[in-house]
């Protein structure tokens, strides 16, 4: 292996002498500069959030077509979250909305959120799609606080679990 | 030519009753979740579990006879494919290797016929198969 040893110094000893490691470093940041401005953006980040618009603390905000009760984004949460002290309702139920701002349209889970008495800000009730308690899955009258330490209702969120197919 | 042929007819087809995995989200997995684990024992688990009820023809029966399957809105045809699919996908170790898939017309069959005692019925069949 003496010959791959003696290969590998002179080599080493030829680079570090012809370069400085500030031209290095130089040129490294030019080509991780350039490369991020020219290369497209890869859309792995992009792909579960889609393009929106509107206020999540807005009754007419296009999440909400569905829900029934008062708005997390109001309480101390937002959309998908719960506010502190909460905890989220485990089973829920699911419809979609059409989001104007793609044309798309989106699966929704209503999870509520349980624990603490309502919060009483942003009472929204828009029940697109709902139906009668006789259709469980599908209504938004059941108070979905199941499965939670505790039943009491605190708000809701509309969260965007996917893409619902193209109509 | 066939083949193309073929092919926009399945695509129109499975258009009609839609994706069921989409499908599942949208009836099932507000109660049984979307890895289909459920909340046990008001929300039965289906993961890992529910491929053996395919090993007797009550437990075919049952799984288009339980409420949340019959008493659905899915069509016939789309309530087959959530069921194949939920077997395929969420069965785990319990789903035979091979199976006969639901079809649209065995749906229609068993679907409109009274399911009777279905709690009953679910504690047979828990007792009788590999749960």
């Amino acid at each position: 292996m003496n010959w791959l040893d003696r290969y590998a110094a002179r080599a080493t000893r030829r680079v570090a002498q012809a370069t400085s490691r500030r031209h290095f470093l130089a040129r490294l940041g030019t080509t991780l500069a350039g490369a991020a401005a020219a290369l497209p953006l890869l859309p792995v980040a992009r792909a579960g959030a889609p393009r929106e618009a509107g206020d999540p603390q807005s009754c007419d905000y296009w999440r909400y077509c569905a829900i029934d009760g008062f708005l997390c984004s109001c309480c101390g949460g937002s959309t998908h979250s719960c506010p502190p002290g909460t905890e989220p309702s485990p089973v829920t139920w699911i419809g979609t909305c059409r989001n104007d701002a793609d044309g798309r349209d989106y699966v929704i889970s209503y999870n509520d959120c349980c624990g603490k008495s309502a919060c009483g800000r942003c009472n929204c009730t828009r029940n697109e799609g709902d139906r009668p308690v006789y259709q469980p899955s599908k209504s938004n009258d059941i108070n979905w606080c199941l499965g939670t330490t505790n039943n009491v209702y605190h708000c809701s969120t509309a969260v965007v679990i996917g893409l619902a197919a193209e109509r | 030519m066939r083949l193309a042929l073929v092919l926009v007819l399945w695509g129109a087809a499975s258009a009609a009753v839609g994706d069921p995995r989409v499908n599942y989200m949208l009836h099932c997995m507000g109660c049984h979740l979307m890895d289909g684990s459920g909340m046990p024992p008001d929300v039965p688990r289906l993961n890992g579990r529910v491929g053996y009820y395919l090993g007797s023809e009550e437990g075919r029966r049952y799984l288009i006879q339980v409420p949340g399957a019959s008493q659905s809105l899915l069509s016939d045809a789309a309530l087959a494919e959530v069921l194949n699919w939920i077997v395929t996908e969420l069965g785990g170790e319990s789903a035979p290797g091979e199976f006969d898939p639901y079809t649209e017309d065995e749906v229609r069959q068993h679907r409109g016929v009274p399911a009777g005692d279905i709690g009953a019925r679910a504690r047979r069949l828990a007792s009788e198969l590999p749960l």
